[in-house]
């Protein structure tokens, strides 16, 4: 089965939700392509259906209204459904309820937000370490604690927020580690902060919630190490240096069945490199992201990218991103082009000030080199092969020095997770083996499957392509 | 691990039974087969080819390293699949 759309949107959290909406303001016929039941993506997840809150969370008020405009602009919502491929032609293989489903677009947008940046360490992949997302989607969207004794480990504000949400919820939150020496840093971006009064309150509120609670706020301390059985007991944390290697000596251990791991975020962008279009290695904004215009366009005509899968930027970013490729998407098929031009124009002055914020935020919360130092030889790099980071140095050793060439002697990166957990790690290791620069090294290149689909959905696809190209000669058939 | 709050605060969705490994497991509509087994205690509940321990990792449905068979059907995302009643899910691997 193929639909058509005009402008297929990838992704509805701020981002993609803000891009459907101006688009189809604008009259272009939208679809958007969500994996989650609800949309929102991370940053305005929704509570379930079936709970019912008597005070909402963190944004959710916020993308509950904004969820309600785009519904009533008439935009198709394909919920629970990943895209798994691209074909020639702008052709989007879909997953989900309805089983395969192909999107025929004349516009893709990208909003394919980010994730929490996997860290290697011993003992990580215990049961009971998990992403602060992870930790965060279950109280949002289920009221549940992910511990009862949780350690939270990474950088930036938003781990403040989250400890603030488990202690109201009645978690027991033994620190927060934050890895960067910010404060030494901050008052010479202190002008980026000027006019942010929403976000400082937000942060100086956070921050006095866990002083109450007796939290305490470690800034320059990272992990050593996660120990336990079957699940995570204890966890071994040190200091760290400016560059966040450990400060030998500094070790001390804490009790804690859950630990939270908020390192910043990588931006989702394998569909992004699957689409072609030329990507640029930014770890000031989380990994490796599509080059774009000031029209949100990427170096393929017609393939628009917005939201922190572009570069880790915020919510508030990621919308007026949205708002800009929409615009510039539906105006690039002929809706609304009269007057686009001066709306890009007005809302490109918002983004100067928010892109103040983002420089600083980098600049104050992007882990340093030494991150990818805690791993050791046992430890696993990739999960889902189980590859370690012995294996990957040894395929080093035989004289591969890229990622794609590790990957095809060790498999790293050929799991279910298609090196979403492992991509940056291997990347890192490589490049400290070789002494090659880490853009050099490069990234795992993405093949379809991105996400693991029945082979029912693969078998439709051939059909699609026995349509399309005219029936298969006998011969091909045996 | 637990669920949060009181009856006047949250209002949960309707208490089903879920059958987990053959034992009965409380559960609330709206939850996910993640968010029930965490709620009723259980961290673990995959275990790689290697017998090593796994349960919620990225819980976004990233990284798949929640896995489990739900109603026959194998590698269903624990993190993003809703439970329902009688809905019968087994874990993958052994120890």
């Amino acid at each position: 089965m193929t639909d058509q759309v005009e402008i297929a949107v990838v992704g509805a959290g701020p981002g993609g939700l803000s891009a459907a909406l101006a688009a189809a303001q604008a009259g272009a016929q939208v679809g958007l392509i969500d994996d989650y039941s609800q949309p929102g993506g991370q940053y305005f997840r929704q509570a379930a259906t079936e709970l019912r809150v008597g005070r909402p969370m963190r944004h959710q008020s916020e993308g509950r209204a904004l969820w309600e405009r785009v519904s009533a602009s008439g935009v198709r919502l394909f919920a629970e459904t990943v895209v798994w491929g691209e074909f020639e032609g702008n052709l989007l293989g879909l997953h989900g309820p309805q089983g395969a489903v192909f999107v025929q677009a004349r516009a893709i947008i990208l909003a394919t937000g980010a994730y929490d940046r996997p860290v290697a360490f011993p003992g990580w992949t215990l049961p009971g370490v998990m992403t602060a997302g992870a930790a965060q989607a279950l109280l949002k969207q289920q009221r549940i604690l992910a511990g009862r004794r949780v350690l939270l480990a990474g950088t930036g504000p938003l781990q403040i927020v989250l400890a603030g949400e488990l202690v109201r919820a009645g978690a027991n939150v033994v620190a927060v580690l934050e890895g960067s020496r910010f404060y030494a840093k901050a008052l010479s971006h202190a002008g980026a902060l000027w006019g942010q009064w929403g976000r400082l309150a937000e942060g100086l509120s956070n921050r006095l919630a866990i002083l109450r609670a007796g939290v305490p706020y470690r800034p320059g301390w990272g992990i050593v190490a996660a120990h336990g059985t079957d699940q995570v007991e204890s966890v071994t944390i040190a200091r760290l240096d400016p560059q966040w290697r450990h400060i030998r000596g500094s070790e001390e251990t804490l009790h804690c069945d859950t630990l939270c791991l908020g390192y910043g975020f990588i931006p989702s962008s394998t569909l992004s490199r699957l689409l072609g279009p030329r990507h640029e290695w930014r770890p000031d904004l989380g990994g490796e992201i599509p080059q774009r215009d000031r029209h949100m366009q990427t170096s393929v005509p017609g393939i628009f990218a917005a939201g922190d899968g572009a570069g880790i930027g915020g919510g508030p970013l990621a919308m007026l991103e949205g708002r800009i490729a929409g615009t510039a998407a539906a105006a690039a098929l002929g809706h609304g082009a009269v007057d686009a031009e001066r709306r890009i124009q007005h809302l490109a002055r918002a983004l100067t000030r928010e892109r103040r914020f983002q420089r600083m935020y980098a600049a104050l919360f992007t882990p340093g080199p030494g991150l990818y130092e805690w791993s050791r030889d046992d430890t696993v790099l990739c999960r889902c092969e189980e590859v370690t980071q012995a294996e990957v140095r040894r395929a080093v050793s035989l004289g591969t020095d890229s990622t794609n060439e590790v990957k095809a002697v060790v498999r790293c990166g050929m799991g279910d997770c298609q090196g979403r957990m492992c991509g940056h790690l291997v990347a890192h290791c490589i490049a400290r083996e070789t002494g090659r620069p880490i853009a050099e090294v490069g990234f795992l290149r993405p093949r379809p499957p991105i996400f693991p689909v029945p082979i029912v959905a693969l078998g439709r696809q051939v059909e699609a392509e026995e349509i399309t190209s005219g029936a298969m000669s006998e011969t091909d058939r045996r | 691990m637990t669920r949060v709050g009181t009856s006047a605060e949250i209002e949960r969705g309707q208490a089903i039974t879920i059958t987990v490994d053959g034992h009965p497991v409380p559960a609330y509509a709206g939850e996910t087969i993640a968010g029930a087994l965490l709620a009723s205690g259980r961290r673990a509940w995959r275990h790689t080819r290697h017998g090593q321990p796994r349960g919620l990792f990225c819980g976004i449905g990233l990284c798949y390293d929640c896995l489990v068979t739900v109603n026959g059907t194998p590698n269903v995302r624990a993190c993003q699949t809703p439970v329902a009643a009688g809905m019968v899910v087994d874990t993958q691997g052994t120890p």
